[in-house]
């Protein structure tokens, strides 16, 4: 149901994009605002406790969940992603969905029930919020010196002329099974 | 964009949601009731020594969030469901309202611990959901879904009495660029699809071209056309913004485009009137309008003199269909009468722009365009047969009118009893066509029609093809054609669908017929397509060669192909046909 919400706006990311790219990047780019959320409010010294890393070793870790979350934004959300108008507030959903899903919920499951509290837990709320409306601003962006130019991806045969046939073409595949 | 959003009705349905849900919680507690106040929540998180700023920032704070979600409702929900606007917000509150009671709200009292990490349990975690917060979180959810679906509505479009911002130059001009001389070269063609017929009687005006911030994105627009190869642009300056009163024209809202398509190009095809009228010209039951819009046509032509190629009036008989047979626009009529005096105001207002354009410009071009249809009756019932007879005689009567073919008798009796003269009807049908006119074909994937056993028309798809329905009107008219619309709604079946057209124009040109160009229609994706933008909802369809953020489609890239593939061949370099024409 989702999926035919997002796809009833969005679609495809667009033939001569590259989602995945810009949205890592602007996961990676976004997180410079969250981190410093997360020190105003202590929650980075807190959530190293909870997982047992270093403050360091925790921030590269995530940077490259961010990463990972910014690819999956721009190929989840496709066109939309690339919408300047409402690109803040589809990240700052989806920023509000990894606080819901990741720090609510998996965060305390896998550290046997330890969970921010506090201004700490409001850090943590607050900076992938900031985190959201970040990526979601950036990707439409950054996606745009990564497309991939109009002069070479309108020369993939798939919209060239053979693109007339159905995709399985009955006469190719007969003569297939005739040389077999 | 990827859906219309009237941000700012957004914005005020959140704002008075939020407010709703707050005036339920004051006036709840002050009955005695221990609900949930989302605001008392939000400030006595960690700001709680500095009261007063803590409520402040905690109003501020959940009107935001009203805000947001309003906004994410018109992006994503709005529209989706077939109920009154009210109970699709109430529908909508339900996401709200089950984030607040499992996520936000008992993580608000996490949030108000002074432990700086706690150990959890389910059953911790869910600890403050009384039954009182639970049916306070869901009653003040409902008034915030009823607020803001009863007050976002009509997210595209503007009261009909109203005008929008003429469109600006945002970016330098282009320095040492220039048009692209087309000559008599085939014409690849798109268009920017500018309709604005009103709904609502009258009073909510329908502006496609303001719907996909064309006036806003129009240089960019046209750049894109470039990119592709376009040649040749079907544009509709607004009539609705320009044409205030006789004698009186607002060119604003056309200059600065129309100097960049002279400068740079595509060369454009003009659509002067695209099924809608200026306000004070009612609608297309007026027998005035003729004389009124041949003054514009003549004006037009007058101010951009290097305009050679002109649609008088576009899809006359779509126009008359919906607004006096269909009832979905204009006047808004269900009337086989009113369909028949629309159809001849708009074929004399037609022919008088025609001749109001040759006296300024007598080698203008005109392309014609209309809708191609055919209706099949399904079986042998004589009734079946003879709803589709009249509906096939039908659609035929506009341009038997501009192209002063002989009526049937049944459309000559029809236009008869609408008191239309014998005399007038002759005087049309022994005029003389401007020998530059070509009949532009339309065809979608529903213009061919069935009519089923209870006499209804239903789409048949591509049954025949471009090719047969095109012909039918060949051997009618006998004039220079060109495929002037075509598209898509399914975005990934569109490249498929257009080299098959294209097929189709070129087995058409091949047993003999003239064909002077090919149209993808439009250059972007277009809003409320599927019902004919009879309400205004604020639906995408990917018909596009590019997107509402204007990134190109698949079928732009095939678009762009297939021009690639052809335009440099002899036979498309130069078209015989349109020689002919222009010589």
């Amino acid at each position: 149901m989702i999926h035919g919400f997002v796809a009833a706006h969005g679609y495809d990311p667009g033939p001569s994009q590259r989602p995945l790219l810009s949205g890592a990047i602007s996961g990676i780019l976004a997180t410079i605002p969250a981190i410093g959320v997360l020190v105003l409010f202590g929650s980075l010294k807190v959530e190293a406790d909870i997982l047992g890393m270093s403050p360091g070793l925790t921030l590269a870790a995530g940077c490259a969940a961010m990463a990972i979350a910014g690819a999956a934004y721009a190929r989840f959300f496709g066109r939309a992603a690339n919408a300047v108008r409402g690109g803040w507030l589809f990240g700052m959903s989806f920023g509000f969905g990894l606080w819901a899903a990741g720090a609510v919920l998996v965060l305390p499951l896998l550290s046997g029930g330890r969970a921010p509290a506090g201004g700490a837990a409001v850090g943590v709320a607050m900076s992938l919020i900031v985190w959201g409306v970040g990526t979601g601003i950036l990707v439409p962006f950054v996606h745009r010196p990564l497309h991939e130019s109009l002069e070479t991806a309108s020369k993939r045969a798939a919209v060239g002329p053979d693109a007339a046939a159905a995709k399985k073409a009955p006469i190719r595949e007969q003569r297939q099974k005739t040389r077999n | 964009m990827i859906r219309v959003v009237a941000l700012k009705k957004a914005v005020l349905a959140g704002l008075c949601g939020a407010a709703a849900m707050e005036i339920f919680s004051v006036a709840t507690r002050r009955a005695g009731l221990a609900t949930v106040d989302l605001i008392t929540e939000l400030s006595s998180v960690d700001f709680n020594r500095l009261s007063v700023l803590a409520d402040a920032a905690a109003v501020f704070a959940h009107l935001g969030i009203g805000v947001a979600w309003a906004v994410f409702y018109a992006f994503f929900f709005w529209g989706r469901f077939h109920l009154r606007p009210a109970v699709q917000g109430l529908v909508f509150a339900l996401l709200p309202a089950t984030l607040a009671i499992f996520v936000v709200y008992p993580e608000l009292a996490l949030m108000r611990s002074h432990a700086h990490t706690i150990t959890l349990s389910l059953h911790g975690f869910f600890a403050p959901l009384s039954p009182t917060a639970v049916g306070s979180l869901i009653v003040s959810h409902a008034l915030f879904g009823l607020t803001i679906g009863a007050i976002y509505r009509r997210p595209v479009g503007y009261a009909a009495d109203r005008k929008p911002s003429p469109p600006v130059w945002h970016r330098v001009r282009s320095q040492g660029a220039h048009r692209r001389e087309t000559g008599a070269g085939f014409m690849f063609a798109t268009g920017i699809e500018c309709s604005y017929p009103t709904v609502d009687q009258g009073r909510w005006r329908r502006d496609e071209m303001e719907s996909t911030r064309h006036y806003e994105l129009w240089q960019e627009d046209f750049e894109l056309a470039r990119e592709i190869g376009i040649t040749h642009i079907r544009y509709g300056p607004p009539l609705h913004l320009i044409f205030d009163g006789p004698g009186r024209y607002d060119w604003s809202y056309i200059d600065p485009q129309m100097e960049a398509l002279r400068e740079l190009g595509p060369e454009p095809i003009v659509d002067l009137c695209h099924f809608g009228l200026p306000s004070w010209l009612g609608n297309f039951q007026n027998p005035d309008i003729g004389r009124a819009l041949e003054e514009y046509a003549g004006a037009f032509a007058e101010r951009f003199g290097w305009v050679r190629f002109y649609t008088p009036v576009n899809e006359m008989y779509v126009c008359a269909r919906m607004s006096a047979l269909d009832g979905l626009w204009n006047e808004q009529l269900h009337d086989e009468g009113a369909y028949a005096r629309a159809a001849w105001n708009l074929a004399d207002a037609s022919i008088r722009m025609s001749d109001a354009i040759l006296k300024r410009r007598p080698d203008a071009i005109f392309v014609n365009s209309e809708s191609s249809e055919f209706y099949q009756p399904c079986c042998p019932d004589p009734e079946i047969k003879a709803i589709a007879d009249a509906a096939n005689e039908r659609r035929f009567l506009p341009l038997d009118l501009i192209f002063a073919h002989p009526l049937g008798k049944r459309m000559h009796d029809l236009l008869c009893a609408q008191g239309i003269a014998k005399d007038d009807i002759a005087r049309l049908g022994a005029r003389e066509v401007p020998r530059r006119s070509i009949l532009g074909v339309d065809y979608y994937e529903w213009n061919e029609r069935l009519i089923d056993r209870e006499g209804n028309a239903q789409a048949l798809g591509e049954l025949f093809g471009w090719y047969v329905i095109a012909d039918q009107y060949w051997q009618r008219y006998r004039r220079p054609m060109m495929h002037t619309e075509t598209n898509k709604m399914d975005a990934d079946g569109a490249p498929r669908w257009l080299w098959r057209q294209w097929h189709n124009v070129q087995l058409l040109a091949k047993a003999g017929v003239p064909l002077v160009g090919f149209t993808w229609y439009s250059l972007t994706d277009q809003i409320d397509w599927s019902i004919a933008m009879s309400e205004p909802v604020g639906l995408v369809y990917p018909v596009g060669l590019f997107d509402l953020n204007r990134e190109p489609r698949i079928v732009g890239l095939a678009y762009k192909h297939l021009i690639d593939l052809y335009a440099g061949q002899p036979d498309y370099r130069e078209c015989k046909a349109l020689k002919e024409i222009l010589r």
